[in-house]
């Protein structure tokens, strides 16, 4: 029997302190132990982006990392968007372009636009469609996405929203 | 899609590490970025007994001029060099490569060091290794040892790393003066791994005479290999669209079995290769020129 | 008592329609955007446990022995199941074509990699996998049959011994004289064709989880169905269960695309179940199960087809001889896709007579499922073909030969001759616009520019119907004997005024919930928020079947309206009670309940709802006090098919013509879109942005049938495109952004004229971009046959080393 890790990390803000075996990937710890569904699994060999969470800030695959892995970590999900029942800014600009139909691949896309937002907020088209181009979308046809994150940019410019449940690197 | 068990160690330094993959050598197997490794644990393709991962190890990552060098710690994320100043400004080829490698969530988490050691024939990195006679270095129980670009890429998914080792940083030499450089590969999609893929350098008098070159194709064999007799017939010539034609037939001569799978035969692969030569020849050399 | 279904926004109650036809906010997207919405993977019950199965390496093998001891002995294994439950516990699962299938659980044999073999329950999917290691199977290889042509040869190794052969189906269609039509022609041009296997891959795979009940032998399964109706058919089939002890509860999923699946996973669970004591069993598809077993492969087909024509272009007739490699059984039901061209077999054009030459044969690969489109994708990937093959051999204009073939617009509702009825529709709109929005002329000289510097450019020019509305009777031909397809909704008014509209479908994308919104929020003249949908299980819904076939759009706002309507008479009763007038005075109008022209002697709906429920003294002697009612919704005028297939199925036709720019690489076979013009007509557009939305999902689908996405088996029926490295899913680099343009002409026979829509591109796209890349290939001489159109195959033409 593999030796179980006790691991620490944040997820949206909030500390956990969970065991786990090794072999546990990350979205596996984030599905089940700490209930945080919204993330979801396409693949399990890293191509989708459907599992995209932040990372220390950073957008990465979950399905191909260990929650060992996560000891320490800052950590972000979809759940740690919305505030207080209030959509985020990039939510709200993925409802009014209609940037999802079965929202299966919708959580992926919005933390690696999150974090495109953070870094760059006046992304050009080549620089959306260069993030955008690690997730795979099967109902949308990706238009109404890039113009999801086109109208979310100016979201962002336009107001400051609160700040988001955990901080980025 | 479920990983098989194993045991997990997470140490703090190099030494700790060597000893780690010593003391179980065989069973062992370093997990940097995980891009790689982590599918192949999820299909249950590789079954190591311990992953040693070195993410956590002090002073394995960092980006810095060295002596004209690109030194580069193994643990370094691909997205901090894609970001990098001093790699965008003064050693372009490696940036340009970087950008070839998947898309940026898979470049947060990959390594340099983990693609290198990785050594997938389609890379980028090891291609660009081995076009730059690049630098690697490794340490093991037996102290630090110093491989050259040249020796390290043994064979499909083989490097000269021995299992106690563990990779500690590349140094890539930066372009000589008067060098123009090309990374043309050609994927099924943006992203993806090169069906084909040619690195050029290459360096020419005030003439527009070749006074040096070097091709690396990739993507075509098991690991990236020199075109070596191109890269004879092109010095001493002067750049001109027919000699790129024949360099880009040569190199294509120069594949000794080029993979087939089931993206693209042999045939194809070859083929590429001759025009994608040509291509990277051409964009080499106005770049020299400019 | 009779109703009538509003037949155009003029029909509703409502002065000015605030919602329908806007493109309004989706009422799902809160819950998607937060990832709050229940896919089947977030249930979680109480006792759960979680399946894994084993599959077969082999592609065809007798099972000798199997010995699951070991696996059955792992800490955290409860239950585990083989063939041999199978066999005791359920019935072969049901096939169309009848009589080519199996158990859930290979028994005697396996006929395709990854076929389900044994299965595990344990306390995680993790210790499930590593109880299927323990497992051991003992096989006997047999040849491995993996070519269809081969396959339906007398001497074939068989896949069903009992058969006698591999051939599912084999019989002529002939609809029309078409022999004379072909001894008349000027000209007749014959091609041949390859289409490879692909398949839908929605993001999110199958799930299920299986509850047996067993003291009441009651079964419920929540799960990712696309009709929650027809998997319960199903599963109680194979379980040999009452039909009305099978409950089975649709979680929101993530796309379907025809290709979902689950049948043998949702028997399997079932089963271990049953064998773990009733506990709860959860099977998640993993993404490798999903290509290699799952219901994600179709259309692996050959074409031969012919076109015959005067030298005016005028097309006489129409032949179409098709090979389709089914895979190893018929329970995908991907045989409806070989039936499904007969719905529009001979496009936008009026060819008066056609013949269909249908072989369905049986292979050593995975049994192949329906996919968006169903069968029309490939069928107009040859027509259109065929056409421009027909008009460069007549010197004439890809657009030229089509206008001069089209169905005029005062022809409609026109039969085909393979029996379908198109509702209505105006080609030639669709054509000239799509021409003005690419400036046509110009594109060809920028082509003629390009040629002289050795470039290859190609322009692509399709025409095609995406029928809508799909019913039964289609696909008689396979097998299927039914006509109708029922879609029931329960609308009620709350004591408040509030509106619950009941369903039985749950969200997979299409966004009908926001078109029932839509559309009971403009009848009874409430705001959006007033109106709520519940979904419903497939015991608790009217009768019922989800989307499918292009149809939910317009059957769900059928079944509302007809609710919608039932209850408006319930309103208008007991309103005028109140107001004492007679009921044929009284209307409900903009939200309010009154006399005709005198606004003063009324009521808000909310005020009537409220007498009904709570003033049961107010209510005329006898009157139903309850201000809800239920409407099944069947498509009108649905004739049974004759012997050769004819019948009126799919209700609705609308079409669609996309023009696209294509360069190809000369020297790499690189295909890159340049431009992309779609002009469509649905009809009614219920939502704009939803069409919309699935117009471009199709495009990009259709992207990926023509140039990226296939499944590729070796010699031995070994798949080599197991996971999403080698089976290429477009993404937005290689996605081209389009320039839409909607047109309307609106359906007579659906409620407020709409269309349906959903399945739409896909029809489309892959004939455009495959017409575009031999528009290219023009000047080369060379003709590009086989779909997709990768850059290596693309390559082997231009080398002139293909053969055709």
């Amino acid at each position: 029997m593999p030796t179980s890790r006790r691991i620490r990390l944040t997820v949206n803000g909030k500390p956990h302190e969970v065991v786990v075996e090794p072999r546990t990937t990350l979205v596996d710890l984030l599905r089940g132990e700490l209930a945080l569904t919204g993330t979801h699994v396409g693949c399990e060999h890293g191509v989708c982006g459907a599992c995209t969470i932040l990372w220390n800030g950073k957008a990465v695959r979950s399905c191909i990392m260990l929650a060992v892995q996560a000891d320490g970590a800052d950590l972000m999900t979809v759940e740690g968007l919305a505030h207080d029942g209030q959509l985020h800014p990039i939510q709200q600009a993925f409802m009014e372009e209609h940037g999802l139909q079965c929202g299966f691949c919708t959580p992926g896309f919005l933390m690696s636009v999150y974090e495109l937002l953070q870094r760059n907020p006046n992304p050009t088209d080549e620089e959306i469609k260069e993030t955008l181009g690690g997730h795979i979308c099967r109902c949308t046809g990706y238009q109404s996405i890039m113009k999801s994150v086109r109208l979310a940019a100016q979201k962002l410019k336009a107001s400051s929203p609160p700040g988001p449940a955990t901080g980025v690197s | 899609m479920k990983p098989p068990s194993f045991e997990y160690a997470a140490p703090k330094t190099v030494d700790e590490a060597v000893s780690l993959l010593k003391q179980h050598e065989g069973e062992a197997k370093i997990l940097a970025g995980g891009q790689s490794l982590m599918p192949l644990l999820n299909m249950r393709l590789a079954r190591p007994g311990l992953l040693v991962d070195v993410a956590r190890v002090d002073g394995l990552d960092g980006i810095r001029e060295v002596d004209g060098c690109l030194a580069i710690g193994a643990m370094t994320r691909q997205r901090s060099v894609e970001h990098s100043e001093l790699v965008k400004r003064h050693f372009p080829l490696v940036h340009a490569a970087i950008l070839h490698i998947a898309h940026p969530q898979n470049r947060n988490q990959g390594t340099v060091g983990g693609s290198l050691a990785h050594a997938d024939p389609a890379a980028e990195l090891p291609a660009i290794a081995l076009a730059l006679d690049a630098e690697l270095r490794a340490v093991g129980p037996g102290g630090e040892r110093r491989i050259k670009a040249a020796d390290f890429f043994v064979t499909y998914l083989t490097t000269a790393l021995e299992p106690t080792e563990v990779l500690t940083e590349v140094r890539f030499p930066a372009l000589p003066p008067r060098t123009g450089w090309s990374l043309i590969e050609l994927a099924r999609r943006h992203g993806d791994f090169a069906l084909t893929g040619v690195v050029a350098r290459l360096a020419a008098d005030t003439g527009g005479r070749c006074s040096a070159a070097q091709i690396v194709l990739f993507g075509v064999g098991a690991t990236p290999v020199r075109a070596r007799r191109t890269e004879e017939l092109l010095v001493g010539e002067k750049c001109s669209a027919p000699l790129f034609e024949r360099a880009g037939k040569t190199a294509s001569e120069e594949i000794e079995e080029p993979l087939s799978d089931v993206h693209a035969s042999a045939e194809y692969r070859r083929d590429l290769a001759r025009v994608l030569t040509r291509r990277a020849l051409a964009e080499a050399a106005s770049r020299a020129a400019g | 008592m009779a109703v009538e279904i509003p037949k155009s926004l003029a029909d509703l109650p409502t002065s000015t329609p605030r919602f329908i036809g806007k493109a309004v906010n989706r009422v799902e997207d809160p819950q998607l955007l937060t990832g709050r919405a229940e896919f089947i993977d977030n249930v979680t019950l109480s006792g759960m446990l979680h399946c894994a199965i084993l599959r077969s390496p082999h592609a065809h093998a007798r099972i000798k022995s199997i010995d699951v001891r070991e696996a059955e002995k792992l800490p955290g294994v409860v239950a585990v199941v083989t063939g041999e439950d199978a066999t005791r516990w359920s019935q072969r699962i049901t096939t169309v074509p009848e009589k080519w299938g199996t158990y859930c659980l290979a028994a005697d044999k396996v006929r395709y990699v990854g076929e389900p073999v044994a299965a595990v329950a344990a306390s995680s999917r993790y210790v499930a996998e590593d109880a299927l290691e323990l497992i051991n199977v003992d096989y006997e290889a047999l040849p491995a049959v993996v070519n269809a042509t081969t396959a339906a040869a007398p001497d074939s190794p068989l896949i069903f011994e009992e058969h006698g052969s591999n051939v599912m189906l084999q019989r002529v269609f002939t609809w029309g004289d078409v022999d004379a039509a072909f001894a008349a022609a000027d000209q007749v041009f014959t091609e041949k064709f390859r289409w490879n296997r692909l398949g839908a891959n929605p993001l999110e795979t199958f799930g299920v989880i299986s509850q047996w009940d067993t003291t009441d032998g009651n079964l419920t399964c929540h799960g990712s169905f696309q009709s929650q109706y027809h998997m319960g058919l199903g599963t109680a089939a194979a379980l040999g269960l009452p039909s009305n002890k099978v409950r089975m509860i649709s979680q929101p999923h993530g796309g379907s695309f025809g290709g979902k699946g689950g049948m043998r996973g949702t028997v399997i669970t079932a089963l271990l179940s049953r064998k773990a004591d009733g506990r709860p069993v959860k099977w998640i598809e993993d993404r490798m199960e999903y290509l290699a077993g799952g219901a994600g492969q179709s259309w692996d087909r050959h074409y031969e087809a012919s076109l015959a024509c005067k030298k005016d272009g005028t097309v006489l007739g129409f032949r179409v001889k098709l090979l389709d490699d089914l895979g190893a059984t018929a329970e995908g039901f991907g045989a409806v896709s070989a039936a499904k061209p007969l719905t529009a077999f001979t496009g936008c054009y009026a060819i008066p007579v056609a013949q269909y030459d249908l072989t369905i044969v049986a292979t050593n690969k995975l049994p192949g499922s329906p996919y968006r489109g169903m069968g029309p994708p490939p069928h107009n990937f040859v027509l259109e073909q065929m056409m421009d093959i027909a008009a460069r051999g007549l010197g004439m204009d890809p657009a030229q030969i089509r206008r001069k073939n089209y169905i005029p617009p005062e022809a409609f509702p026109y039969t085909i001759a393979s029996g379908n009825e198109y509702d209505s529709g105006n080609y030639e709109a669709a054509l000239d616009t799509v021409l003005k929005m690419a400036n046509y002329q110009q594109l060809r000289a920028e082509q003629a520019q390009a040629r002289q510097q050795g470039r290859l450019l190609g322009i692509g020019l399709v025409n095609t119907i995406e029928p809508g509305v799909f019913d039964w009777n289609a696909y008689a031909i396979v097998g299927m004997q039914q006509t109708g397809v029922p879609e029931g909704a329960t609308v009620g008014i709350d004591i408040l005024g509030k509106i619950v509209a009941k369903i039985g479908f749950s969200l997979e994308g299409q966004g009908q919930y926001t078109v029932i919104t839509q559309v009971l929020a403009d009848y009874f003249g409430v705001e959006l928020e007033d109106v709520r949908v519940v979904y419903q299980d497939s015991l608790s819904a009217p009768p019922h079947f989800g989307p499918g076939g292009s149809r939910l759009g317009v059957a769900i706002t059928g079944a509302v309206l007809g609710a919608a309507e039932r209850v408006k008479e319930k309103l208008v009763t007991v309103a005028a009670r109140l107001l004492q007038s007679d009921p044929q005075n009284v209307e409900l109008r903009d939200g309010k309940v009154g006399i005709k022209g005198v606004p003063q002697a009324s009521m808000p709906i909310a005020q009537v709802a409220g007498a009904m429920l709570a003033r049961s003294d107010l209510l005329p002697p006898g009157m139903d006090p309850n201000p809800e009612a239920t409407y099944v919704w069947t498509a009108p005028g649905r004739t049974p098919a004759d012997e050769q297939g004819r019948a009126k199925s799919y209700l609705t036709a609308a079409n669609a013509c996309h023009l696209v720019l294509v360069e190809v690489d000369a020297e790499t076979g690189q295909v890159q879109i340049l431009k992309y013009y779609i002009a469509d007509d649905c009809g009614t557009r219920l939502n704009p942005a939803n069409v919309e939305g699935m117009t471009q999902g199709g495009v990009a689908q259709g992207v990926g049938a023509a140039l990226l996405e296939e499944y590729v088996y070796n010699e031995d029926g070994q798949l080599l495109t197991s996971t999403f490295m080698d089976y290429l899913l477009p993404t937005i680099n290689e996605v081209p952004m389009t320039e839409k343009v909607a047109l309307c002409t609106p359906s007579p026979f659906t409620p407020l004229g709409a269309k349906g829509v959903g399945e739409g591109a896909m029809h489309t796209t892959p004939a455009a971009i495959m017409c575009a890349i031999n528009d290219a290939l023009v000047p080369l001489g060379v003709r590009a046959l086989e779909v997709p159109a990768s850059p290596h195959r693309l390559w082997k033409l231009l080398q002139g080393k293909a053969k055709s």
